[in-house]
């Protein structure tokens, strides 16, 4: 099925860089309801786009990336379109896990208390400046492969 | 009886000349049978397209995609005929077109891309 956003990618495709653009927007107007301290609706805000993110790899980026980016690894490392989201890829994993650790540490009590977080603010910081990088990355990935490749 | 010899001679003669003239036309017309087989035909992949975009063959034409641009392609025929995996750069796809009709076909990394071989 073809996109909609005039470029070369299909309609998956595009409506992932789409919902990737939205929680990247939740995500800051999350950080926002913790500095107002309403930290309910800031967990709630949170988890939610970390689920619908587990969500987006396993039926629009993982398919697309076991098929574009992990048959070409390490052969065309060299190249931008296997570089770039090869990067992405792996800053994504570790935002993933990172942020699903925070909410079931921050969240729940799931995990013992030995295995939480003590500096809250420092790894969700660390979480938020990751996060904002594997959005770049994301949307490097979504040029090289979709818009015209970076010669 | 010189006369009766002399025209026989000459009519084998014409007639050897003609078998053979025959036979020399119907060598030709089996070397050109066997050229009129259907050639094998390149599609290069480049720059988010197929080159050439409408192709059209004899039936039992073997086309052969090639892909000559630094992203990953695919070959999906939009009927189901054929697919091809990924195909990295230089990478290769063949498919034998046996049967006359319209095979329209795309790429489904960039659902854009889009061309047809027509078999007649």
């Amino acid at each position: 099925m073809q996109g909609f956003l005039g470029t070369q990618a299909g309609f998956a495709a595009d409506l992932n860089l789409v919902i990737q653009l939205a929680m990247g927007l939740a995500l800051v107007a999350g950080m926002f309801l913790a500095r107002a301290k309403r930290y309910k609706a800031h967990g709630i805000c949170q988890a939610s786009v970390l689920i619908l993110n587990l969500a987006m790899i396993a039926f629009v980026m993982w398919p697309s990336y076991s098929m574009l980016v992990m048959t070409r690894i390490p052969a065309r490392l060299s190249q931008q379109s296997v570089a770039i989201p090869a990067i992405h890829g792996l800053l994504g994993v570790v935002a993933e896990m990172l942020g699903l650790y925070i909410v079931l540490a921050a969240g729940t009590s799931v995990l013992p208390r030995s295995l939480r977080f003590t500096r809250w603010k420092l790894w969700m910081r660390i979480e938020m400046a990751l996060w904002g990088t594997v959005l770049v990355t994301g949307l490097g990935t979504y040029v090289v492969w979709y818009v015209r490749p970076l010669h | 009886m010189m006369k009766g010899i002399l025209s026989r001679t000459v009519l084998s003669a014409a007639l050897l000349g003609t078998l053979g003239w025959t036979a020399e036309i119907h060598a030709k017309n089996v070397t050109l049978a066997a050229d009129e087989k259907p050639a094998a035909i390149e599609i290069k992949i480049d720059n988010f397209s197929f080159m050439p975009q409408d192709t059209t063959v004899a039936p039992g034409t073997t086309i052969t995609w090639v892909n000559r641009d630094d992203l990953p392609h695919t070959v999906v025929s939009t009927n189901g005929k054929f697919k091809s995996k990924a195909l990295d750069t230089d990478d290769k796809f063949a498919f034998t077109f046996s049967e006359p009709g319209t095979y329209e076909y795309f790429c489904s990394v960039h659902p854009k891309m889009t061309a047809k071989v027509i078999v007649k």
